[in-house]
C-alpha cells in the first residue's frame, strides 16, 4: 500500500468532514454578539444613537414632506375635480409686462364652449372677479365677488352649507342674489346660519343671500371662504364691466371633464375651438392658456416630491454618518478584543465564525438603531405634523427604505472592521496587551 | 493510528525581516507518544515559542511535516487548522485566558460551542470538566471573582471539553504562586496519569524534572531530548503550614 496516496485520501475524507462539523450554530453567534453589545450598553447606545437619529430624521421629514403633499392636493381637488382652467395669457411672453393680467379670454369663448354641448364636458363655470366692499347693516368689510354660472357648484366643489346656489334662471334674469364664502358670512352676520335670506350691499346695491359656502380652508393661493359669488350676468351689468362696449372679458373659464382619461383629448379640443376664434394658428402666439388640473397636480406633487426627497437625503447623510460612528466604534472594538478573539481562535474559532460575530454586532446596533429611530421618527412626524398644521403620512415604504438602509450601512461599514478581526494573526493576538 | 500523538519531521520554520528571512526554527524533528507529559525549556530567542505555536496549529511550520494524531497537518488552510486546534488541542496560557465577560461554565462551553455541539451536550460536559478540576461550586461565577488558582482550572477545563489528543501548557505556573502552581502542576499529573498527552512549556528546571521527559530548544535547533525518571516529588507534597493569599492577576 502506498503510504503517500493513502495519507491523502485520508486526508481528503477529514478535509470534507471538517466542512461538516466545522459549522457552528448561527444562534450561537446571534447569542455571542448579543452578549458583547450587553456587555457595554452606554457605548452601544451611543453607537447607535448616530442611526437612530438618521432614521428618525428620514421617517419624519418624508412623513411630513407627503403629508404636505396629501394636504395641498386634498385642497386642489376640493376645489374641483378633472378640471381644465382656461386663462389669458400665454403666447409671446416677451412682449407684456410680466404678471400683467391679459384679459383676453370673454364671455363668448364660454358661451362658445357650451354651445359645442360636448358630452365630455360636465360642467362649465367662466369666472370675473373684482374686490368690492360689502355691508350689513353696519357692518363693512371687503371681499372677492366673483361673477359665474350655476355650475360653478358643481365644478368648483362649491356646495352650499346654508341655503342655496342659484341658478341659470337667476344668471340669466341677472337676478341680484348672492352666495357668500363662509369667512364673509361670519365677518357680516356672526354666523352663517344668520346670513341666508338677508339682504347685504356689495359695491352699494342690494343682493339677497341665498346660501352661504362651507369652510373650505385657506389654500394659501387664495381664500375661497372670503368669496362672494353671484350670477355672471348680474357681475357684468351691475357690478364691474371691464370693456364698455362688446364681449365682457373673463378672468379664467373653468371646464370640468365628465372623466379623467377624456380630459386630454378635451383640452386639444378647447385649444383648437379658442384659437380659431381668436384668430391665431400659430401656438407659440396664443393668447391664451389651458390648463389641465392633472398636470398641475403632477407639477406639485414633483415640487414636493423633490423637496421630500432632498429631506430624506440630508436625513440619508446623517444616516451615513451614523454608520461611520459604527464602523469607527466596531474598530476600536476590535482592537480592543484582540486578546479576545485571538482566545476564540485558539479555542477552534474559524475566521468565518470571527467574522460574523463582528458583522452581527454592527448589523444589530444598526438595525436596532433603526428600531429606535423609526420610533422616534413616528412620533417626530407628528410633531413636524403639528407645527406645519398638516397630518404627517408615515409612508410604508420611507420606514421599509430608512430600515433597509440603516441594516445596510450596518453591514456594509460592519464589515470591514469584522474582516479585520477574522484576519488577526491568533500568534499576535494572544500576545497582545 | 499510531502511538505517536505528535511527530514533527525537519520542522523549519521562517520570519521575514527586513527583507531577510530569520530562521527560528532551523530543522526540528520528534515525536510525542500517547500519554506521554514532557516539557519543553528553552532560553528566550531559542524557538521555543515558535515550536510551540507550531505544536498548537497556531502557525504553520514554513518547511517540513507535522503530524497531529496520525493525520499530516503541516499544509491545512486556517480554516482546517481551526477545526483541527478545536478538536484535538488544548491550551493552557500564562495568563489563563478567559474571556471575561462569561461565566465558568460558559467558558467552558466555549470550544463545544465552536465545535458545533448541541446546548445541552455542552452544558452537560462543561459541569462534567468543572467537576474534574474542582470548582462545580464555580461554574456561575465570572473570572474576576475568581483567584489566579481558580483561574487556571477554569482553563484547564476548558481545556480538556473537547477531549484533546494533546494538552498544551505554556508556562501554566507563571501567573501563579508556588503553592497554587504546585496544585495545577499536580492536577496535570493526575491527567497523565489518566492518560492524556501533555506538552509544557517552561523555563523553570523544577518544573521540567516533575515529568519523564525534557526537550531544549536553542537557536532553532534540539539541543537535547532528555528521557528521565520523574524526579521525587513529581508530586510535591503540599507545604503544610505555609498560608500564603494569592491575589488574583489578570
Amino acid at each position: 500500500m502506498n503510504p503517500a496516496r493513502s495519507a491523502r485520501s485520508v486526508e481528503g475524507t477529514a478535509r470534507q468532514q471538517r466542512r461538516r462539523r466545522g459549522s457552528l450554530d448561527a444562534l450561537e453567534i446571534v447569542v455571542i454578539a448579543w452578549r458583547s453589545i450587553r456587555s457595554n450598553v452606554l457605548r452601544s447606545a451611543l453607537t447607535t444613537l448616530g442611526v437612530v437619529i438618521g432614521v428618525a430624521t428620514v421617517v419624519a421629514l418624508t412623513a411630513a414632506g407627503s403629508g404636505v403633499n396629501a394636504s395641498v392636493t386634498e385642497r386642489i381637488t376640493s376645489l374641483g375635480s378633472n378640471l381644465l382652467t382656461i386663462s389669458g395669457g400665454g403666447g409671446d411672453r416677451s412682449s407684456r409686462v410680466r404678471g400683467a393680467p391679459r384679459d383676453t379670454i370673454t364671455l363668448g369663448d364660454a358661451e362658445a364652449i357650451r354651445a359645442l354641448d360636448d358630452p365630455r364636458i360636465a360642467g362649465i363655470a367662466p369666472q370675473v372677479q373684482t374686490s368690492l366692499s360689502v355691508k350689513y347693516g353696519t357692518n363693512t368689510s371687503y371681499a372677492q365677488v366673483v361673477g359665474t354660472w350655476a355650475d360653478f357648484e358643481k365644478v368648483r366643489n362649491a356646495s352650499v352649507a346654508q341655503g342655496s346656489f342659484f341658478t341659470t334662471a337667476d344668471d340669466t334674469s341677472a337676478r341680484r342674489v348672492a352666495v357668500l364664502g363662509h369667512q364673509v358670512a361670519q365677518d357680516l352676520f356672526g354666523s352663517s346660519e344668520r346670513a341666508v335670506g338677508q339682504s347685504i350691499l356689495i359695491n352699494n346695491l342690494g343682493f339677497d343671500v341665498l346660501g352661504v359656502l362651507p369652510d373650505k380652508g385657506d389654500s394659501g393661493f387664495f381664500n375661497p371662504n372670503s368669496q362672494i359669488l353671484v350670477p355672471l350676468e348680474t357681475f357684468v351689468r351691475r357690478l364691474h364691466r371691464s370693456s364698455p362696449t362688446g364681449d365682457p372679458t373673463l378672468n379664467s373659464v373653468y371646464v370640468q371633464g365628465a372623466n379623467a382619461k377624456d380630459l386630454a383629448a378635451l383640452q386639444d379640443d378647447l385649444t383648437t375651438l379658442l384659437a380659431n376664434r381668436h384668430g391665431i394658428p400659430d401656438p407659440a402666439s396664443y393668447d391664451f392658456e389651458i390648463r389641465n388640473q392633472a398636470d398641475q397636480l403632477a407639477t406639485l406633487n414633483s415640487v414636493t416630491g423633490t423637496l421630500t426627497l432632498f429631506l430624506g437625503s440630508i436625513a440619508g447623510i446623517s444616516l451615513l454618518v451614523g454608520g461611520i460612528g459604527i464602523m469607527n466604534i466596531m474598530l476600536v472594538s476590535v482592537t480592543e478584543r484582540t486578546r479576545e478573539i485571538g482566545v476564540r481562535k485558539a479555542l477552534g474559532a474559524k475566521p468565518r465564525d470571527i467574522l460574523a460575530q463582528f458583522l452581527l454586532e454592527a448589523t444589530m446596533l444598526s438595525v436596532g438603531g433603526g428600531i429606535l429611530g423609526i420610533a422616534a421618527g413616528v412620533g417626530l412626524g407628528r410633531v413636524a405634523g403639528h407645527a406645519l398644521s398638516v397630518a404627517p403620512r408615515v409612508m410604508p415604504q420611507s420606514i421599509l427604505i430608512a430600515f433597509g438602509f440603516a441594516a445596510a450601512v450596518g453591514i456594509f461599514f460592519g464589515f470591514y472592521p469584522a474582516q479585520r478581526a477574522a484576519r488577526l494573526d491568533p500568534v499576535e493576538s494572544l500576545r497582545y496587551e | 493510528m499510531s502511538a505517536d500523538v505528535v511527530t514533527l519531521e525537519g520542522v523549519r520554520k521562517a520570519y521575514r525581516l527586513a527583507d531577510q528571512a530569520f530562521w527560528a526554527l532551523k530543522g526540528v524533528s520528534f515525536s510525542v507518544r500517547r500519554g506521554e507529559m514532557l516539557a519543553l525549556m528553552g532560553p528566550s530567542g531559542s524557538g521555543k515559542t515558535t515550536l510551540m505555536n507550531i505544536l498548537g496549529l497556531l502557525d504553520s511550520p514554513t518547511e517540513g511535516r507535522y503530524l497531529l494524531a496520525g493525520e499530516d497537518v503541516s499544509g491545512l488552510s486556517e480554516f482546517d487548522r481551526a477545526v483541527v486546534r478545536n478538536e484535538t488541542i488544548g491550551f493552557v496560557f500564562q495568563a489563563f485566558h478567559l474571556l471575561p465577560r462569561l461565566t465558568s461554565l460558559e467558558n467552558v462551553e466555549t470550544p463545544l460551542t465552536y465545535g458545533g455541539y448541541g446546548r445541552r451536550a455542552r452544558r452537560a460536559r462543561a459541569l462534567e470538566m468543572l467537576e474534574r478540576v474542582g470548582l462545580a461550586d464555580k461554574a456561575d461565577s465570572v473570572p474576576a471573582t475568581l483567584s489566579g488558582g481558580q483561574r487556571q482550572r477554569v482553563a484547564v477545563a476548558r481545556a480538556l471539553a473537547t477531549n484533546p489528543a494533546l494538552l498544551l501548557a505554556d508556562e501554566p505556573t507563571g501567573n501563579l504562586d508556588t503553592r497554587t502552581g504546585n496544585e495545577i502542576l499536580a492536577l496535570f499529573h493526575e491527567l497523565n496519569a489518566e492518560g492524556a498527552t501533555i506538552v509544557v512549556v517552561t523555563h523553570e528546571a523544577e518544573i521540567a524534572a516533575q515529568t519523564s521527559r525534557t526537550i531544549r530548544v536553542r537557536d532553532g535547533l534540539l539541543e537535547a531530548d532528555e528521557r528521565h525518571a520523574p524526579a521525587a516529588g513529581a508530586r510535591p507534597p503540599d507545604r503544610v503550614g505555609e498560608v500564603r493569599k494569592h491575589e488574583p492577576r489578570a
